[in-house]
C-alpha cells in the first residue's frame, strides 16, 4: 500500500462531506432487472438464429457444423484462406471437438500457442500466423460477440495478432446477452475456478471510422472473422 | 370555464397578434379569459443568464399575479415559458409558501396547443389556411415540457394546409434567450442552418408554438432578405374558421392511433420535488 | 496537451471555427449519421429510459461511495500484483509514469487512446526521456500525433475535422505511397503500427471502468489497439480518472452496453476487455502493471452542485446532439473536453478564469440532457455554472451587470414593466426603419429595428427585430378593449 492512498481517500471523504467505509451497509442493489430480462426466454433455435443475424451484421462469416463434420468444415475454411501459417491453441477443447486427428494431418502444419513458452515465441507465432483457429467460451446472440478468457494455452494476443481468425464455439454456449456471460465469469472468478488475468468480448473484426467516418474493417486486429458454431456440442 | 392568459413578455412586447389569436381561439371554444395585469415574465431571460437570485422576485411576482384570479386553468402561447412556470416547483422550493403556490400553478398551467388538444379535446379547430407550411418544434416545448404531438395533431386537420417535414427538426434555432445576444457568432450559424432548413422545404409559412423562436428565425429571414410568413399556431388555428369543421378528440378516429405525449424532463423534476 | 490546449480568446477560436467549413460539414454529417445509428440501437435494446435510470443509479452509487470503491479496487488490483498510485495532480501522475519509464529503461512506448493521458499531458512528459519513442496507436490519435500533435476535436472521433486528403498528406510524410482511400490508409497504419507494437516495452492505456470487486480494468476499443497494448509490452500503465469505478463486472457490462450504443450506435464495441496483471502460466500480458488514479481537479466536483458531472462515461453522445458543437466543433471550446460535457467539466477541473466562457456558449436546448445515458442534467449544470459566476463570484462587470440587474428589476416589478410597454412609440423611432420586409406577419409595430444599442446589439448584428407596437396596439390594450366590447355586447 502506498502512503498517498490514505490521504487521497480521506480528501475525497472530506470534500464530499461523506465519511468513508459506508459501503458495506449500502451495497449496490440494481433498481431493475433489464440486463437479465432483455431477450430472456428464447429457445436454442431462436438464439442460434439471432446470433447468426447479429454476427453477420458485424461483418462476421457465420458457419455451423455438426461435430462429425467439423474436420471437413475447417479444411474447407483453410482451403479458402490458403494460409501459409496456422496458429492453434493448446486447449483440450480441440480434442473434445474430435479434432485430435485432424490437427495432426492438417496443412499447413500448425504452430501452437504453447504454455510455458517465452513471451517472444508465442507472440511471434501469433504475429506471423495467417490464420488462427481459437476456442471461444461463449457466443452472445444479441450482439454477435464471442467471449474468451485468457489461458496459458491461448494467450491474449492469440486473438488479435493473426490476420484471419476463426472461433469455434459450441451451440450449447450461445447465450442471449453479455449479462449471462458476465454472470458466468463473475461466478467462476469468485469461486476460484477461473484464474485468468483477462477476459475478452470480441464482436467481429477490428474496425475504425476515424477517416471521414468511413467504416474500415480490419485495423489492428484480424482483418476478418469467422464464427463456427458446433451445433451438437 | 375560466382561463387566465399567461401573456409572456415577448407577446406583450412585440407579438400582440399571437396573444389576440390565442384569446379568440380559446373563447371560441367556450373559455372565459382573464389577463392579470401584474404578470410580466417567466424570468428565464435573467435566471438562465446566471442571475438566479435576482430572478426569484420575478418568479414570485408571476406566481402571485397569475394566481390572483381564481381560474380553472392558466394558458400561455409559448412552450418554453410555460415550462418555466412549471419549473418554479423546483426553483422556488426553498420557500415553503411559494413552493405550495408553485405547485398549484404548475398543476393548472398549460401550453396553448396542449390545452386545446388535451383539455378542451379539440382536434379540428375549424381553421383553413391555403398554404404550404413547416413546423419548428421548439427545444423546451419538446424536451422539457415533453410535448411532441399536439401541435402536429392540430395542424394536420387545418383545411388547405400542407405541412412539410422540416429537416433536422431536432436542432435548436439558436435563440436561447440572452445566448442570442451574448454569442451572436454561434447563434448566427445555428439560425442560418434553421433558415436554410426551412427554405429547403419550400414552405410559404413557418409555424411554431414558441414566439421567441419565431422572433429569432423571422428576424434572420428578414436580415437575409428571404421570403417567409411567420405564424404562431394560434394564428393558424384562428384563420378562416368555420365551426362546422370542428371535431373533437373523442370523436376523431385519427387521434386514437396517434402517439401519446411523453412526460418530459420537467415532469420528472416535479415528481422528484 | 493538457486540458486547455489553446490560449486564444474564446471569440478568436469561434472566428477560426467559423472559417473551417470542412469541419462544420463533417461534424454535421457525423451528427446526422450518429443520430440515426444511436437512436436505432437504443430502440432495438428497448426500455431505454429504464436503462438510463439503471446507468444513472450505478454511477451515482459509485460517486457516493467513491473512497470505499477506490479502496476495494486498489486492494484487489494489488492482490493481482498491480501497483496502484494515487495522483492529486496532472504533474504528479505524469512524473510517476516518466520515472517508471526511466527506471525500466523503456525505449518504445505504445499508447491506446485515452482522454486522461491527454489531460495530464503524458506524451510530452515521456518524450523528455532521451531516445524514447512513443506512438499513439488509435488510428485517429496516430494521425493527430503525426500531424505534429494536432488538437483533437471530439472525445470519440478525434479527427473529425480532417479530410482524407489531409490525412493522405500526413501519411505521405512517413512513407505512405498509396492513394487517399481510407481502407488503404488504414492498412498502412496497421503495418506501420504493428512493427511498433512488436518492439514495445511499455504500453499505456486509459480505463473505461475499473472493477472494484475483481481488481480488473475494463477497456473498450473498436480497432483492437487497446488489446495489443495490453498483450504485448511486459510493462503496462493504466491511467484513470478517480471516478471511473464500477462495483462489479455486472455493472461494467451494463455500462459497456450503454456506452457502445450511445457513442457509436453499436451493441458492443468490437473489443471489450477486462484485464489485469498476467497470471501464472500466461506468457503474454503485462508482468509489471501500474494503475495511476488521477484527481486533477475532479475533487472540485465533490459535495457540490456539479457532482453529477462525475457520472460521465465519456460516450460523447452529448457532443453528437449539440447544435453549438455542430457549428464550432471541438476546437471552438479550447478544451480537450468539448461539447456540453466539456462546457460543464472543464470549468470544474480548471476554473472559470480559463473556461468561464464555455457555460455561456449554449442555447440550453437540452438535447445533451435528453441523450445522456447516465442522466447528467447537463443543461441545468450549465445554468448552475452561470449562477456561480454571476451570483457567487460576481464575475460580471460594468454595463452587462447593470443591464441584467435592471432587467431583473423591470421584469420583477409590474409598475416599471408597464411603464416600459406604454412608453411613447416614438422612443423607438430613431432605431427603426420602414424598408419592405421579406418576413411577413412578423413586424407588428410599424417598423424594423436593425441596429440596437448595448447588449441588444448582439441581436441586431445578425437579425432584425420587430419594433414594439404603439401602446394602444399592444396585447394588453387590445385585451382591455376586447373585454370592454364583450361587456358592451352583453
Amino acid at each position: 500500500m502506498n502512503d498517498n492512498r490514505e490521504a487521497f481517500l480521506n480528501a475525497i471523504a472530506e470534500k464530499s462531506g461523506r465519511p468513508r467505509h459506508q459501503l458495506q451497509d449500502h451495497p449496490f442493489q440494481p433498481l431493475n432487472d433489464l440486463p437479465e430480462t432483455t431477450l430472456a426466454g428464447k429457445s436454442p433455435a431462436e438464439l442460434l438464429a439471432l446470433a447468426k443475424q447479429n454476427s453477420e451484421a458485424v461483418h462476421v462469416t457465420f458457419l455451423t457444423s455438426a461435430q462429425a463434420d467439423l474436420p471437413a468444415a475447417l479444411s474447407a475454411y483453410l482451403a479458402n484462406q490458403q494460409p501459409k501459417t496456422l496458429l492453434l491453441p493448446t486447449d483440450e477443447r480441440l480434442a473434445q471437438y474430435g479434432l485430435s486427428d485432424w490437427v495432426k494431418q492438417v496443412t499447413p502444419t500448425p504452430q501452437y500457442w504453447v504454455p510455458g513458452a517465452s513471451r517472444e515465441d508465442n507472440l511471434n507465432a501469433a504475429a506471423t500466423a495467417d490464420v488462427a483457429i481459437g476456442c471461444a467460451d461463449m457466443l452472445l446472440a444479441e450482439s454477435g460477440t464471442i467471449t474468451v478468457a485468457t489461458t496459458p494455452g491461448q494467450g491474449r494476443a492469440f486473438h488479435f495478432l493473426p490476420t484471419h481468425y476463426l472461433a469455434l464455439v459450441p451451440a450449447s454456449r450461445i447465450v442471449p446477452r453479455s449479462r449471462q456471460a458476465m454472470d458466468y465469469y463473475d461466478a467462476e472468478l469468485k469461486a476460484g475456478r477461473l484464474t485468468t488475468s483477462n477476459i475478452n468480448f470480441i464482436t467481429g473484426p477490428s474496425n475504425s471510422g476515424d477517416i471521414e467516418m468511413v467504416l474500415v474493417v480490419g485495423v489492428h486486429g484480424p482483418l476478418d472473422m469467422t464464427y463456427l458454431v458446433v451445433t451438437d456440442a | 370555464m375560466k382561463v387566465v392568459i399567461f401573456s409572456t413578455c415577448v407577446v406583450d412586447l412585440v407579438f400582440p397578434n399571437v396573444g389576440k389569436a390565442m384569446v379568440e381561439v380559446l373563447e371560441r371554444f367556450g373559455c372565459d379569459t382573464e389577463l392579470p395585469s401584474r404578470q410580466i415574465c417567466c424570468s428565464q431571460i435573467t435566471n438562465n443568464s446566471g442571475y438566479v437570485r435576482e430572478s426569484q422576485k420575478v418568479m414570485r411576482n408571476e406566481v402571485d399575479s397569475l394566481l390572483s384570479i381564481d381560474a380553472d386553468y392558466i394558458v400561455g402561447p409559448a412552450g418554453s415559458c410555460v415550462n418555466m412556470l412549471k419549473e418554479y416547483v423546483v426553483r422556488l422550493r426553498d420557500d415553503p409558501v411559494y413552493l405550495e403556490k408553485a405547485k398549484v400553478l404548475a398543476a393548472k398551467t398549460y401550453e396553448f396547443s396542449q390545452f386545446l388538444y388535451y383539455v378542451l379535446g379539440v382536434s379540428n379547430a375549424g381553421a383553413e389556411l391555403d398554404a404550404t407550411a413547416t413546423y419548428h418544434r421548439s427545444c423546451h416545448m419538446t424536451r422539457l415540457l415533453g410535448e411532441r404531438h399536439s401541435p402536429y395533431a392540430l395542424l394536420a386537420r387545418v383545411k388547405g394546409l400542407k405541412l412539410l417535414p422540416l429537416p433536422n427538426l431536432e436542432n435548436c434555432c439558436g435563440f436561447g434567450g440572452m445566448f442570442s445576444m451574448k454569442e451572436p457568432e454561434i447563434s448566427k450559424q445555428m439560425v442560418d442552418e434553421k433558415v436554410d432548413s426551412v427554405l429547403a422545404t419550400n414552405a410559404q409559412v413557418l409555424i411554431s408554438c414558441d414566439p421567441a423562436c419565431l422572433m429569432n428565425i423571422g428576424g434572420r429571414f428578414n436580415r437575409r432578405g428571404e421570403k417567409i410568413t411567420i405564424m404562431h399556431l394560434a394564428e393558424v388555428l384562428n384563420h378562416n374558421v368555420d365551426m362546422s369543421r370542428v371535431t373533437y378528440v373523442k370523436d376523431d378516429p385519427l387521434t386514437l392511433a396517434e402517439w401519446p405525449h411523453d412526460a418530459g424532463m420537467t415532469a420528472e423534476l416535479i415528481k422528484e420535488a | 496537451m493538457a486540458i486547455a490546449y489553446s490560449d486564444k480568446p474564446f471569440k478568436v477560436r469561434l472566428a477560426e471555427s467559423e472559417q473551417d467549413t470542412f469541419m462544420q460539414k463533417a461534424v454535421a454529417k457525423a451528427q446526422d449519421a450518429q443520430w440515426t445509428k444511436r437512436t436505432a440501437s437504443r430502440n432495438e435494446l428497448g426500455h431505454w429510459e429504464q436503462w438510463r435510470e439503471l446507468g444513472q443509479q450505478i454511477r451515482q452509487h459509485v460517486v457516493r461511495y467513491l473512497p470505499d470503491y477506490l479502496e476495494e479496487f486498489a486492494d484487489n488490483a494489488e492482490k493481482r500484483g498491480a501497483h496502484v498510485y494515487f495522483a492529486r495532480t496532472d504533474k504528479e501522475a505524469a512524473a510517476y509514469i516518466r520515472e517508471l519509464a526511466e527506471r525500466k529503461h523503456v525505449q518504445h512506448v505504445v499508447k491506446s487512446k485515452s482522454m486522461v493521458t491527454t489531460e495530464i499531458d503524458l506524451d510530452q512528459e515521456l518524450l523528455k526521456i532521451p531516445g524514447l519513442s512513443l506512438l499513439e496507436t488509435d488510428l485517429a490519435e496516430f494521425i493527430l500525433q503525426e500531424d505534429d500533435w494536432d488538437e483533437p476535436t471530439h472525445i470519440v472521433f478525434p479527427t473529425l475535422h480532417k479530410n482524407r486528403d489531409q490525412i493522405h498528406e500526413i501519411f505521405a510524410k512517413i512513407g505512405y505511397k498509396g492513394d487517399n482511400d481510407p481502407q488503404h490508409m488504414a492498412r498502412f497504419a496497421r503495418e506501420y503500427l504493428r512493427a511498433s507494437f512488436l518492439k514495445a516495452d511499455m504500453g499505456i492505456t486509459g480505463c473505461n471502468f475499473a472493477v472494484a470487486d475483481t481488481g480488473m480494468v475494463n477497456l473498450v476499443t473498436n480497432e483492437g489497439n487497446g488489446d495489443l497494448t495490453m498483450a504485448i509490452p511486459p510493462t503496462q500503465v493504466v491511467v484513470m480518472g478517480m471516478e471511473r469505478l464500477v462495483p462489479s463486472l455486472k455493472e461494467a457490462e451494463v455500462l459497456d452496453n450503454m456506452l457502445a450504443r450511445s457513442a457509436v450506435g453499436q451493441k458492443l464495441t468490437s473489443y471489450c476487455s477486462f484485464s489485469s496483471v498476467a497470471a501464472t502460466g500466461e506468457s503474454d500480458g503485462p508482468t509489471e502493471y501500474h494503475i495511476v488514479i488521477v484527481d486533477n481537479g475532479r475533487m472540485n466536483a465533490l459535495g457540490g452542485p456539479f457532482e453529477e458531472v462525475l457520472q460521465c462515461i465519456r460516450c460523447g453522445a452529448c457532443l453528437n446532439v449539440c447544435p453549438v458543437y455542430r457549428h464550432i466543433g471541438g476546437h471552438g471550446y479550447g478544451s480537450i473536453y468539448p461539447g456540453p460535457i466539456g462546457a460543464v467539466l472543464s470549468p470544474v477541473l480548471r476554473g472559470y478564469k480559463q473556461f468561464g466562457d464555455l457555460p455561456f456558449a449554449s442555447s440550453l436546448c437540452g438535447a445533451c440532457t435528453e441523450t445522456c445515458p447516465v442522466k447528467i442534467p447537463l443543461h441545468s449544470l450549465l445554468i448552475k455554472h452561470r449562477e456561480v459566476m454571476m451570483n457567487e463570484l460576481h464575475m460580471d462587470t460594468g454595463l452587462n451587470k447593470v443591464t441584467y440587474k435592471a432587467l431583473g428589476l423591470a421584469t420583477g416589478t409590474p409598475a416599471i414593466f408597464h411603464m416600459g410597454i406604454s412608453v411613447d412609440h416614438s422612443m423607438t423611432a430613431l432605431l427603426s426603419h420602414h424598408q419592405e420586409p421579406t418576413a411577413q406577419n412578423y413586424f407588428m409595430g410599424d417598423g424594423i429595428m436593425s441596429k440596437l444599442p448595448f447588449i441588444l446589439g448582439g441581436w441586431t448584428v445578425i437579425r432584425d427585430m420587430p419594433r414594439p407596437p404603439r401602446a394602444k396596439d399592444n396585447f394588453r390594450s387590445w385585451f382591455k378593449q376586447h373585454k370592454q366590447l364583450q361587456e358592451a355586447g352583453r
